[in-house]
């Protein structure tokens, strides 16, 4: 296996806020990470820098052997980096299928045709096609949240990641998710996924890193997370148990 | 082809058939002359929606950006010798590239902080001009070569109905494209727009450009129709009325942009003996339309047919 994605010395700080603190991270092509810690531990500021949002102060990024550290958010998902927000940003004016088709034609060797085609095969995947025609802006939190989904599988990425994908959707359609994650990381996507669902980290990756003010307190498998005193001290407590 | 785009292509073309009729319909020259005016601001009020209503980039300067063009095609044709044809086509690059260049500069600028820089800017466009004497007369005008030498008030009238409609044409086309999507999905959210590969920076100054660029080819059609302008064409208070004909008409739809700018150079003219009161009753209008009808009288006029068709079926 090779990696994916290399991390190496990665630093940020916020004012006198320190948001990532030389971290090193190599994920290899089709793991399935999560990535947890407490609020403000750096999980959403390390998947803006990944997806180009933020600058790094120090440290290098490598995506398949590449550095990608000052690439635009758009070249990163024409390369195959896919990511999700912690809050949709669906296109509400824009009707479900125009919303898949910014995804489809953003590729300029794709045709209005085959997107669309595409589009609605992926929609059908998600049992989306009746909405297709929808404003995105009727839909509900959990429909909006697959939308995402959708657009993202419209860019064929190598790489997804994924900002609390569960939250706020109801159980059944957070089944739902869950397959779709499995099934995408079977087709051999590799997917970092940022949650606070210990249910869902722990039920579906095999891999689980731990952040805390910056740093990572804990790489291991589920069970090794769960028995990690530094992540029981920083972050679980006793909710484990629950999960 | 849907029976939705069907019937707007078919409203349209009766639109445009309508016009091309109407100088028969017993119009006198002078209503013929205010009715050709009425396409520039059709022009410009359409120009300045594709920008604001279709991308969400607040623009002031889209007057000064007509200005712009008008003055550049007419000092390309006096200074330089360019044929009129030339010249406007000067004109809808130069405007074209200072619009690129004024999106460049406003990429991060958002809200208040947006509009304050393009209003800013096309001051800057409007006092060089005004303060460039030696070059363009400044205040007192500057006289421009016609259009169509010897050509009447007919000839005017049917050139600039062709032109309008051909540029709304083509903007609708670019709307429909990609492009328009691209251009609706900064619109809705630029994160969002970037995460999915459409480079945003690109087509925000893209967006500028194109929308300067049609609005430099209806101040290079004015200029030399009316064959005198001033720096007040570039004003504020010109803008202001743009503005009022967008919203009014509808600014998120290139059309009605469009009849709202007709349709309020109609008014003007007809309510011309209340002077400056039909502004105050304008910007007073503009302000109950943005409160109580978003969409404009056109874009609330058929949202109503539409839905009470649809209750019916």
């Amino acid at each position: 296996m090779t990696d994916q994605l290399t991390v190496r010395g990665l630093r940020k700080r916020f004012g006198g806020v320190v948001a990532l603190n030389d971290i090193d991270l190599a994920v290899e092509a089709g793991e399935l990470v999560g990535l947890i810690g407490p609020n403000g531990s750096g999980k959403t500021t390390l998947l803006n820098i990944v997806s180009g949002y933020y600058d790094a102060d120090a440290g290098t990024i490598a995506y398949d052997g590449t550095p990608i550290a000052g690439l635009s958010p758009h070249r990163l998902a024409r390369i195959g980096i896919g990511r999700s927000f912690q809050v949709t940003k669906v296109f509400r004016r824009l009707t479900v299928l125009e919303n898949m088709l910014v995804s489809g034609l953003s590729d300029w060797n794709e045709t209005r045709s085959v997107a669309t085609e595409r589009a609605m095969a992926v929609l059908d995947d998600l049992k989306l096609t009746r909405l297709a025609h929808e404003p995105a802006g009727n839909l509900s939190g959990g429909q909006a949240k697959l939308l995402e989904f959708a657009r993202i599988m419209m860019l064929q990425p190598k790489l997804v990641l994924l900002d609390e994908p569960f939250g706020g959707v109801h159980p059944e359609l957070k089944r739902f998710m869950y397959e779709r994650i499995r099934e995408w990381n079977a087709n051999g996507v590799t997917i970092i996924l940022i949650s606070h669902d210990m249910g869902s980290i722990f039920g579906l990756c095999r891999r689980v890193v731990t952040l805390s003010y910056g740093d990572i307190i804990c790489d291991g498998t589920p069970d090794e997370t769960r028995a990690d005193p530094a992540v029981l001290e920083a972050y679980l407590g006793d909710r484990h148990d629950a999960a | 082809m849907n029976r939705f785009v069907s019937m707007r292509i078919a409203g349209f073309a009766a639109l445009a058939l309508g016009f091309a009729v109407l100088p028969f319909a017993g119009l006198s020259d002078y209503w013929i002359y205010t009715v050709t005016i009425g396409f520039y601001y059709a022009l410009l009020a359409a120009s300045w929606s594709l920008l604001v209503g279709y991308v969400g980039r607040i623009s002031f300067a889209q007057a000064a950006m007509s200005g712009l063009g008008g003055y550049a095609s007419a000092l390309g044709v006096i200074h330089l010798g360019l044929p009129v044809g030339l010249g406007l086509l000067a004109g809808v690059a130069i405007a074209g590239l200072v619009g690129f260049a004024l999106g460049w500069l406003t990429l991060r600028l958002h809200g208040a902080y947006l509009g304050l820089t393009t209003i800013a800017f096309g001051e800057i466009l409007r006092i060089t001009v005004t303060a460039e004497h030696g070059i363009t007369e400044g205040s007192l005008g500057l006289r421009v070569p016609a259009l169509i030498s010897g050509g009447s008030r007919f000839d005017y009238y049917y050139l600039f109905l062709v032109v309008t409609a051909a540029c709304l044409v083509i903007m609708g086309l670019l709307l429909r494209s990609r492009v328009g999507l691209f251009f609706q999905s900064i619109r809705e959210d630029e994160d969002g727009s970037a995460s999915l590969g459409v480079n945003v920076t690109l087509w925000k100054c893209v967006a500028f450009a194109v929308s300067s660029a049609f609005a430099g080819l209806a101040g290079g059609l004015y200029a030399h129709f009316v064959q005198l302008i001033t720096p007040s064409m570039m004003s504020l208070q010109e803008m202001g009325i743009v503005l009022a004909m967008a919203v009014i008409g509808g600014f998120h739809n290139i059309l009605y942009a469009a009849l709202g700018g007709m349709l309020l150079q109609v008014l003007l003219e007809m309510l011309r003996e209340v002077e400056q009161w039909r502004l105050v009753v304008f910007g007073l209008v503009t302000i109950l339309m943005l409160r109580f009808a978003p969409n404009g009288i056109f874009g609330t006029l058929i949202d109503a047919v539409a839905s009470r068709r649809k209750r019916h079926d």
